[in-house]
């Protein structure tokens, strides 16, 4: 399953990012997100608007199609 | 004299810090980013100078602001660093310590934010983080100058210190290429930066650090190294590439100290932050209230405060300020010219711009709001899909909203968008967004056509600058900036209540820029259109339709008799405004020559229709960047061409819009 799937509040387990865009996944390194740990979405904005995803205290914005190309498990 | 430099995750706090260490005050603000260049300041104290810089999550960079950072590394001489650490995100600030760690000068470790740690139970045990680290740590809340003096005391023991650079065991392949790459390496670069720091930040992937190798060993001895060891250590355990490598190594590292030090009690219930995001990047309202937010920024800035603010000051400029004066000059025995020139031109041009000061430091003051809030971020969020329809991303809404206060620091804050199209095209558009420059210009004409819908005449105008803005950036994206992917990543932060003082201190600090402006390119422009009044081909003190500048304003105005304001007074104005926006006011008040705004206002009201004077308001709005501002553009592009574009395209554009606007209103019989 992937990330975009994900229901509000839910929490899941990264497994993969190698398929999203090499800046995005060093962004998304740069705030610890890497595989293996765990997020919670938080909230979507409409129309496939960007995702608010909460790691370890610290919220950040992604878009929708960056969401959908991150491999996850729901926990 | 010892030189600091102020290193550290963004919006953690260094410009806080920076400003309480130095008694200045930089920009600071809720989002991250907020620094884009270098800035020195001189310690209260005198013993030395600190160097604030742009935040970085690690020295290789990505975008613009965070390749300062690296330059600065490699390219300027410090003795020591302060290191600010959110002890709220101990784990990942460390990241940045290590490599400042690895670099080897006397570190001292500010961890920030203790007051945001505690509340998320949060507790770090700075004895324990100073023993793994080998560094002093000094606990601070940099916003409330907290422990400040303490970490400004240990400044001066960070010279006589030494600080050997950390070692940690990369593995077998990649400690086999750093040892290769070292010897490699002349003299000449060693003896002003550490070998094993520079190998190891070239093999994480930092450009910076691979040109400036590259200028001392050439590009071919580099790809060879740097190829067989990324064979080398996809050979061993775990398949790494050679950034992962570092990054696991590190981690591991940091891991091990965090659970050492930090004590985390878990706080599950939802905090404050969270509950504003509910609400404010709510699905549905998330926009509606973003607008509705603007919407009552300019009801307060016009209708409710501003407007009768600024009618007290023109009361009080028209009245005593100016019999005083007229009187003084008078007792003075000055020449009819001098009192001329200071009663007609300098009153009449400064005074008159300086009348709106009022609603400009309402709008600055509601801009800060913004700023320190942590609102910022979130309309950004808000705004990405808009934003991404046009080839742009969220994050380009942030150099926009500060664009409203001043043009010159929204182009800056371009800095930290990492596609450098989409850098570009923020550079290039920011100047549409109407700038509080403008803001006199639209205040003279509502008030005289459109008192009664002042803040939707206002709004309107401020809208039609953003969608202009969207409209350019698709037909660019689609034509001369042909696609690169646009990306959006944005750090969301928490919440701050913004504090009065820091509030205020930042309006005041944008508020500064326009008095320092009325003092200087108002000042100095209204004294040349005075002049340009004054004398003409007949000789001096002529009748003003025969004067220089009315050949100057008469020249153009035939070229603006399509837009419904062809007359030379408009051309003049509207030649002066490229010095300062604020200019095309001061024209008016001195070529109409009136006592106050009021009857400025009523004259006008035979010279343009509201119809022509909108499109005066729609072509003011759009055309030419400001000097300061194309100044800016050249700087930050580094390219003649595109300063150029910048003023051609303006220009195009505003004319055909207050074409379409003024020969489409006339059709429609307005
Ligand atoms: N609660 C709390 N807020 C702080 C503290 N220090 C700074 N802030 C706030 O954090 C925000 C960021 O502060 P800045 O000083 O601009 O941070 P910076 O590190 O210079 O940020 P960049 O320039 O973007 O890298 C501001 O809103 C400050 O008021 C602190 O100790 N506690
Ligand atoms: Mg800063």
């Amino acid at each position: 399953m992937v990330l975009s799937e994900l229901g509000r509040g839910e929490k899941a387990k990264i497994v993969d990012l190698s398929n999203i865009d090499q800046m995005v996944k060093r962004r998304l390194l740069d705030f610890g997100i890497m595989e293996g740990i765990e997020v919670q979405l938080k909230q979507r904005m409409p129309f496939k608007g960007p995702f608010m995803l909460d790691y370890c205290g610290q919220c950040l914005g992604i878009r929708h199609q960056e969401a959908a190309r991150i491999e996850i498990k729901r926990v | 004299m010892m030189h600091i430099a102020l290193l550290g995750n963004p919006n953690t706090g260094k410009t806080s810090l920076f400003n309480n260490l130095t008694g200045s005050y930089e920009y600071v603000g809720n989002w991250s980013g907020v620094t884009v260049e270098k800035k020195v300041g001189a310690l209260k104290n005198k013993t030395g100078q600190l160097i604030d810089l742009p935040g970085i999550y690690t020295l290789n960079p990505l975008s613009k602001d965070e390749g300062v950072v690296s330059n600065f590394f490699l390219h300027d001489s410090f003795d020591g660093i302060v290191n600010i650490v959110d002890a709220s995100q101990l784990e990942r600030n460390l990241v940045l310590t290590l490599q400042l760690l690895e670099f080897g000068k006397p570190i001292i470790l500010g961890l920030n934010m203790t007051d945001v740690a505690k509340s998320r139970g949060i507790y770090i045990n700075e004895q324990k983080l100073s023993a793994a680290l080998q560094v002093p740590v000094v606990p601070i809340v940099a916003r409330t100058g907290q422990g400040c003096n303490l970490l400004n005391e240990q400044l001066f023991s960070l010279q006589s210190k030494k600080q050997a650079p950390l070692v940690l065991d990369y593995g077998v392949a990649l400690e086999k290429g750093i040892a290769q790459l070292i010897a490699a390496m002349p003299q000449e670069l060693t003896e002003h930066l550490p070998p094993r720091w520079l190998a190891l930040q070239f093999f994480e992937g930092n450009k910076n650090v691979w040109e400036h190798l590259s200028s001392f060993m050439g590009d071919d001895a580099l790809t060879k190294i740097y190829e067989e060891t990324k064979t080398n250590v996809q050979k061993e355990e775990n398949a790494d590439t050679l950034s992962q490598r570092i990054y696991r190594v590190r981690r591991t590292y940091i891991q091990a100290i965090v659970e050492q030090a930090v004590d985390q009690q878990t706080a599950g219930a939802a905090t404050l932050t969270d509950r504003i995001d509910a609400i404010v990047t709510n699905k549905v309202f998330g926009l509606p209230i973003f607008l509705l937010c603007m919407l009552l920024l300019f009801k307060l800035t016009f209708d409710w405060l501003g407007t009768p603010l600024s009618d007290l000051l023109d009361a009080f400029f028209s009245g005593p300020l100016t019999d005083w004066l007229a009187f003084v000059l008078g007792k003075a025995g000055a020449s009819s010219f001098i009192q001329s020139l200071v009663l007609d031109g300098i009153v009449a041009g400064v005074g008159g711009v300086l009348v709106f000061m009022p609603q400009i430091f309402i709008l600055f003051f509601f801009i800060s709001l913004l700023e320190d809030s942590g609102y910022m971020a979130r309309v950004a969020l808000v705004m990405d899909k808009i934003m991404e329809s046009v080839g742009l991303n969220g994050k380009v809404f942030i150099p926009m909203i500060i664009g409203f206060g001043c043009n010159v620091p929204g182009i800056m804050a371009a800095r930290t968008i990492e596609q450098p199209k989409e850098r570009l095209l923020t550079i290039l558009l920011t100047p549409l967004m109407s700038c509080s420059a403008r803001l006199p210009v639209y205040a003279l004409f509502v008030g005289a056509f459109f008192v009664e819908y002042q803040t939707i005449v206002v709004f309107s105008l401020y809208l039609l600058g953003i969608a202009m803005a969207l409209l350019l950036a698709k037909l660019f994206s689609m034509t001369i900036l042909k696609e690169e992917q646009s990306v959006f990543v944005i750090e969301l932060p928490p919440y701050r209540l913004p504090q009065s003082k820091a509030l205020f201190r930042s309006t005041w600090d944008k508020g500064k820029g326009f008095i320092k402006k009325a003092g200087t390119f108002i000042f100095g422009g209204s004294v040349i259109i005075w002049l340009l009044t004054y004398a003409g081909p007949q000789g001096l003190n002529v009748d003003m339709d025969n004067s220089f500048l009315a050949a100057i304003g008469g020249w153009v105005a035939p070229l603006l008799a399509p837009l419904g304001f062809g007359t030379w007074q408009a051309g003049a104005a509207l030649i002066t405004g490229f010095l300062a926006k604020e200019v095309v006011v001061s024209s008016m008040n001195i070529i109409y020559h009136v006592p106050d705004v009021d009857s400025l206002q009523g004259l006008m009201a035979t010279e343009f229709t509201p119809l022509s004077a909108f499109t005066f308001m729609v072509f003011v709005l759009l055309y030419v960047p400001c000097l300061a501002t194309v100044g800016t553009i050249r700087k930050e592009t580094g390219s003649a061409k595109w300063t150029y574009f910048s003023i051609v395209y303006a220009l195009i554009l505003a004319y055909s819009l207050s074409f379409i606007i003024y020969q489409g209103g006339k059709l429609l019989g307005f």
